[in-house]
């Protein structure tokens, strides 16, 4: 079984030669031997050093164990992988080092070394065998058949696996019509990206007239994010070989040509080999197989220019000239290189076509779906765990191969987009992870199928900047021969590029999806054609994006560098300034990092508790081991708190004598108070309860958020010039027309949404049964409330988890929570789930009630429950929970706390005479996004009330961007001096190297002495460690300048 | 431009023969010629004869972009055209070393712009320039089918897999130190 067999004169010689290498491996099926991975991934894993390792290891030991070099396995990211036969074991992430374990323990002993195995992502119990792993079970390898099965370099290894026999078969007992009708019914269509019927385009090259033809290997896989064709060839290249000896014999063609990009030189050399030795073995050359047709293969290396990889770009490459494309038609079916008609395939296409004629068309057919057959090879990348390359029937659902096969999204991120096709291709966002990845439906949600590639992206990924990349690359790559791509595409970028550096104007995006529409009309090739789908695709599904970065100067992902001074900031929807204020606390300058903190968020105390820290979730210091503890510094900073602090506010006569009512003194009511304070504004609050601060005080437990915090900052609110009212409620004690007609220059909606959705289940008007709002605000407001002793809770939000925490010091003996979706989806805070499964909570996800039992008395007495499972991916872009049709069981309870969800019952409220307040989809109030506007010039909403459900830190962000906004609306001007970034003076040095300490977490009281008080669980820290913490932050803010946020 | 080619390609050539191991334009030529003549038989030769050439030279000089016109009859107008078109070409001498970034899309999701960053920095070029030294030279390239380990650099045919910025001297200083490639990337 060498590289090079002697030459095989006939088909029946083939089988001989097959039947002998099949009895020697039988011989030796009993043999140890290793499968190193030596795709180009690998290698750059280190895996030939691996090699060297693993062999000389082999020779000290004596053992008679060979180490094959196979092409790419698939699981990149995992590299070095190795699979030792004859059982299967996989092994992954080796190093040099691990190279003595593997030959001592698993060859020498016989035990397997568990260590080196892949873990199961659930249960964390090494996975030992190939097939056991998800990344394979879920695949189904037609293309990849051999890639890492075999050493592409041994044709003999490729004889054994039927190599060459479909070669044969047509070649001695078929028609080339015949041929061509098989390829037709196996439904194939082309991999390389547009998907048109192969049986077609050879059917065509057979008929057009002509006595040379070529056939024509498209292996320029230039698509950024595309990696299946450069595997193919390393890993199997013989199987390219025999699909294109088939495609010539079936479209009467003697010569073939193999277009290989530079960029891959590992795939050249074997692939020049491949055809060597398949030269000698009389594969390939003249008289094969003793059938007398000939067939001579040369490879042709592109020179770095994405456009060759169109079709007729590419053949003029071939011809030696410029790689500019043709107009089609004619095309290249009738007149392609040289003039004569030739045929066009790509690598994988070619790949499918030995096993279609061994196997037949109508068993490659059974796989995909009715219009698409067959299988696809998707590489996959980006923000996903499992990169490498995946092989499924056509047809599969994105949302399986992202989690199933590609375990998912690296460091517990969000899905945003899978980025598909490539630069000729679209993003696919979350609402359609269900989608079935077919040619047709994603063309219809404007991506391509394309060459396979397919880049996962995080929340850390902006789409716009996603857009700019794309137009930046075809623009680079646009050949320049037709003025629509090459000028187009240019007008295009320069328009993203003022967006990405805040410049946009209102009308850009419309004028962006114009130019699109008319390059894609009337460019010359596929390139120019397809060239403005990223922008189009990304506007069309990420459209809120555009907008923030045109209207309020905003890049949310945190990339675009002119809109973001640190992503922390950026990310902090009150933009506060994180790195001044943990620099100062550094310093231990408490009372300027407090001011500091107070330019942007009143409640830096309330906040220190009860913030959900997106600022965290952004920090760049995770890059490096894990993010700065940023709530915690804030924490021990407003703790060092004697005199309160407050920054600076600008008296203004005029502003004062103006009438501002805020209707509500929740989070963004009083936001929206102290920022108009701040300019001179004496505004009036308006609360329904008796106390203010809404869900702050309402809701929120005080173990979490003691009052007096709250009650404190609170008070220096009104210091600041606010009055608040309590015991008004909007339309019972006043209305709107009254405030109105009270001639107020502008009022600010900040009502929230206090209004709990009903369980929807029978039994409900048990007695026992209350919704958690109602609970929570009956405790925290009048002191006390009824609670049970075994009790129920149902949902999986903040108030969820907050109203079984309470219930639980309120003395309950047994609080279960229920969720019908699992653990990880659930939208409370992950430490506060965590904290109550410490107090001792039961928790149990993927459960849903299905009716409420009640006693002969009409109490509560029960919960009939069922079991979940996850099913397809909806439209939130999680899996969404269904029955799973069999468990239902009776949980024992007398009280049941209902928490699926707020609301805002807004109809009855709004009684204005000569305007109506617009409402959004979700039956909240529409506000502007930049200045808080409703509908009706002069009143403003924010908080709950508009966005829906959310957090403090939003609520506290949008009740300033209002006090801006009825700032302009009353003056006409922007006078928001607290926006102008402010320049710390602390120091850094930034080319020391950062310093290494730990995330140190945030301590809390031990479970024994909270759970039965309403102590406050978390501690603070101590100054060092406080020091400590606040030096890990990298300080991205130095020496940046950057667009100022909001409407300027 | 044309009116003195002969001083350019002298100044050229100087350029290129500053190290003694560099062969005079004559043998450059010669060998030159052998290449041409072994794509005899090639249909559409010019830009396999090219990427050879410029693989023996390390860049192609106008003399040597002169003589292939002037061998296969090819007006050196066409000739140029090709070379310009191709991003593969160079017309000006290379580093020993050619580091190439990839800023492809996997990469440049995965922070592909800062290890450009650091290389920039640490070689002190900017893309599509050389170094004095002739030791490195840097360029953008638009994948390289490693998207599985992004961030990736290509420096000569080596793949380096997941590249952090902070690490970029590191690597600089393998090729530095070394005359050959150090890792293994050919099979």
């Amino acid at each position: 079984m060498t590289g090079s067999p002697r030459k095989i004169g006939s088909a029946k010689e083939l089988e001989r030669l097959k039947k002998s290498i099949l009895d020697e491996k039988k011989k030796n099926a009993a043999k140890k031997r290793i499968l190193l991975c030596a795709g180009a991934g690998c290698i750059a894993s280190g895996s030939l050093r691996l090699k060297k390792a693993l062999e000389e290891k082999i020779r000290e030991e004596k053992l008679d164990v060979e180490v094959v070099e196979t092409g790419c396995l698939g699981p990149c990211a995992q590299g070095p992988v190795v699979v030792v036969d004859p059982d299967h074991t996989f092994y992954e992430n080796l190093k040099v080092e691990d190279a003595a374990d593997l030959v001592n323990e698993h060859l020498r002993k016989g035990k397997p070394v568990e260590r080196l195995m892949p873990r199961d992502a659930k249960t964390s119990k090494p996975v030992p065998k190939q097939d056991q792993m998800d990344f394979f079970q879920k695949q189904t390898k037609i293309v990849l058949r051999n890639c890492g099965a075999i050493d592409p370099l041994k044709i003999g290894d490729y004889i054994a696996r039927d190599g060459y026999q479909a070669l044969a078969k047509i070649l001695t007992s078929m028609k080339p019509e015949e041929v061509i009708d098989q390829v037709k019914k196996s439904g194939l269509r082309g991999r390389g990206g547009a998907g048109f019927p192969t049986g077609m385009k050879w059917e065509f090259t057979r008929q057009a007239p002509g006595d040379v033809k070529y056939v024509i290997c498209n292996a320029d896989e230039g698509d950024p994010g595309a990696f299946m064709d450069r595997s193919v060839l390393e890993g199997d290249p013989h199987s390219v070989i025999e699909g294109m000896a088939v495609a010539a014999f079936a479209v009467g063609s003697s010569r073939g040509f193999v277009y290989v990009r530079a960029e891959y030189p590992l795939a050249v050399s074997r692939l020049t080999k491949a055809i060597e030795h398949a030269k000698e073995a009389g594969l390939l050359g003249e008289n094969i197989l003793g059938t007398g047709f000939n067939f001579d293969l040369e490879i042709r290396m592109g020179s770095g220019a994405f456009v060759c990889g169109e079709e007729t770009a590419l053949m003029n490459s071939i011809e030696g000239k410029r790689g500019e494309p043709r107009p089609r038609p004619p095309f290249p079916s009738k007149s392609g290189l040289w003039g004569k008609p030739s045929l066009l395939n790509n690598v994988e296409t070619y790949a499918n076509i030995p096993v279609i004629l061994t196997k037949g068309a109508e068993w490659y057919a059974t796989f995909g779906t009715v219009p698409s057959k067959g299988t696809k090879v998707f590489a996959l990348a980006g923000a996903i765990r499992n990169t490498g390359l995946v092989e499924v029937p056509i047809g599969t659902p994105l949302g399986e191969l992202i989690y199933d096969i590609g375990g998912g999204i690296k460091g517990g991120k969000k899905y945003k987009a899978a980025q598909i096709g490539g630069p000729s291709g679209g993003c696919i966002p979350k609402e359609f992870l269900n989608v079935a990845l077919d040619y047709k439906t994603l063309e219809e949600l404007g991506a391509i199928m394309g060459s396979g590639g397919l880049i996962v992206m995080d929340e850390d990924s902006c789409m716009v900047d996603v857009a700019r990349f794309f137009l930046d690359f075809v623009q680079d790559e646009s050949c320049g021969k037709c003025v629509p791509c090459r000028v187009g595409t240019k007008r295009m970028l320069e328009i993203l590029e003022r967006i990405c550096a805040g410049q946009g104007e209102e009308g850009d995006v419309e004028k962006l999806v114009r130019l699109g529409l008319q390059i894609k009309e009337t460019s010359l090739c596929g390139l120019g054609q397809t060239a403005p789908n990223p922008v189009l695709s990304t506007i069309r599904h990420f459209r809120k994006e555009y907008d923030q970065h045109i209207r309020e100067r905003h890049c949310e992902a945190g990339v675009c560098p002119s809109l973001v001074r640190a992503s922390c900031q950026t990310a902090c929807p009150a933009g506060v300034d994180v790195p001044g204020f943990v620099s100062l606390v550094g310093e231990k300058r408490y009372a300027e990092a407090l001011k500091l903190h107070r330019e942007r968020n009143p409640f830096a105390a309330v906040c220190a508790r009860v913030c959900f820290h997106t600022c965290e979730d952004k920090c760049r210091r995770a890059t490096l081991d894990d993010s700065v503890s940023i709530r915690g510094i804030k924490r021990f900073m407003v703790d060092q708190e004697v005199v309160i602090q407050v920054p600076e506010v600008r008296h203004n006569e005029q502003n004062a004598a103006r009438k501002i009512a805020i209707v509500g003194a929740g989070p963004a009511g009083l936001s929206c108070a102290y920022f108009l304070a701040r300019l001179g504004y004496r505004p009036t609050v308006l609360e329904s309860e008796p106390r203010p601060g809404g869900m702050l005080v309402q809701t929120i437990p005080a173990y979490r958020l003691p009052r007096e915090t709250l009650a404190r900052e609170i008070r220096m609110i009104e210091q600041l010039g606010v009055t608040i009212e309590t015991n008004k409620r909007l339309g019972k004690d006043f209305t709107l027309q009254e405030l109105r007609d009270k001639k107020y220059d502008a009022i600010f909606l900040g009502i929230g949404a206090p209004e709990s959705f009903g369980l929807g289940i029978m039994g409900e008007d048990a007695d026992g049964v209350v919704m958690a709002l109602p609970f929570l605000r009956e405790y925290n407001i009048r002191g006390s409330v009824p609670v049970g002793k075994k009790v129920v809770v149902v949902g999986g939000g903040n108030a969820a988890i907050d109203a079984a925490r309470t219930a639980l010091r309120l003395g309950a003996e047994a609080v279960t929570v229920l969720y019908r979706r699992s653990q990880e989806e659930m939208p409370a805070y992950a430490e506060e789930v965590r904290e109550s499964i410490y107090e001792g909570i039961k928790l149990m996800p993927l459960t849903h009630p299905v009716e409420i039992l009640k006693g002969p008395d009409g109490k509560v007495s029960g919960v009939r429950c069922m079991t979940m499972k996850l099913g397809d991916y909806d439209r939130s872009g999680r899996r969404s929970p269904t029955a799973d049709g069999a468990d239902q069981f009776t949980l024992e309870a007398d009280q049941v706390i209902g928490a699926i969800g707020q609301t805002l019952q807004a109809g009855k409220l709004f009684d204005l005479k000569d305007a109506e307040i617009k409402m959004t989809q979700n039956k909240f109030i529409y506000a502007d996004s930049v200045t808080g506007q409703t509908s009706v010039p002069g009143i403003f909403a924010g908080g709950d009330a508009a966005s829906g459900p959310w957090s403090v830190v939003a609520a506290i962000g949008a009740g300033e961007r209002a006090a801006v906004g009825i700032d302009q609306f009353l003056t006409g001007e922007d006078h928001a001096f607290w926006r102008e970034e402010k320049v710390v003076d602390t120091d850094f040095d930034p080319d020391v190297d950062p310093v290494p300490y730990p995330r140190e977490s945030v301590r809390s009281i031990p479970v024994e002495k909270r759970k039965h008080n309403f102590d406050e669980v978390e501690l603070s820290w101590n100054e060092n460690v406080a020091q400590r913490q606040a030096k890990r932050c990298l300080r991205c803010d130095y020496g940046k300048t950057v667009t100022r946020r909001g409407n300027k | 431009m044309e009116a003195s080619p002969q001083k350019t390609k002298n100044s050229e050539v100087a350029q290129n023969t500053a190290c003694a191991c560099q062969p005079t334009e004559e043998e450059m030529l010669r060998s030159l010629d052998v290449v041409i003549d072994g794509f005899a038989k090639t249909d559409g030769a010019l830009i396999p004869i090219l990427q050879t050439a410029q693989n023996l030279f390390g860049y192609l000089p106008k003399s040597v972009l002169k003589h292939i016109s002037l061998r296969l009859g090819i007006p050196y107008s066409e000739v140029t055209g090709v070379v310009t078109f191709y991003s593969f070409f160079s017309t000006v001498p290379r580093g020993k070393h050619v580091v190439r970034v990839c800023l492809g899309t996997a990469c440049y999701v995965r922070g592909g712009k800062e290890v450009l960053e650091a290389f920039k920095k640490n070689l002190k070029i900017n893309v599509g320039e050389t170094t004095p030294d002739r030791m490195f030279s840097l360029e953008v390239g638009r994948c390289f089918g490693a998207c599985g380990l992004a961030p990736v650099a290509m420096i000569n045919d080596d793949v380096h897999q997941r590249v952090k910025s902070a690490k970029i001297r590191d690597i600089i200083s393998q090729y530095q130190h070394e005359g050959e490639d150090v890792k293994e990337a050919k099979s």
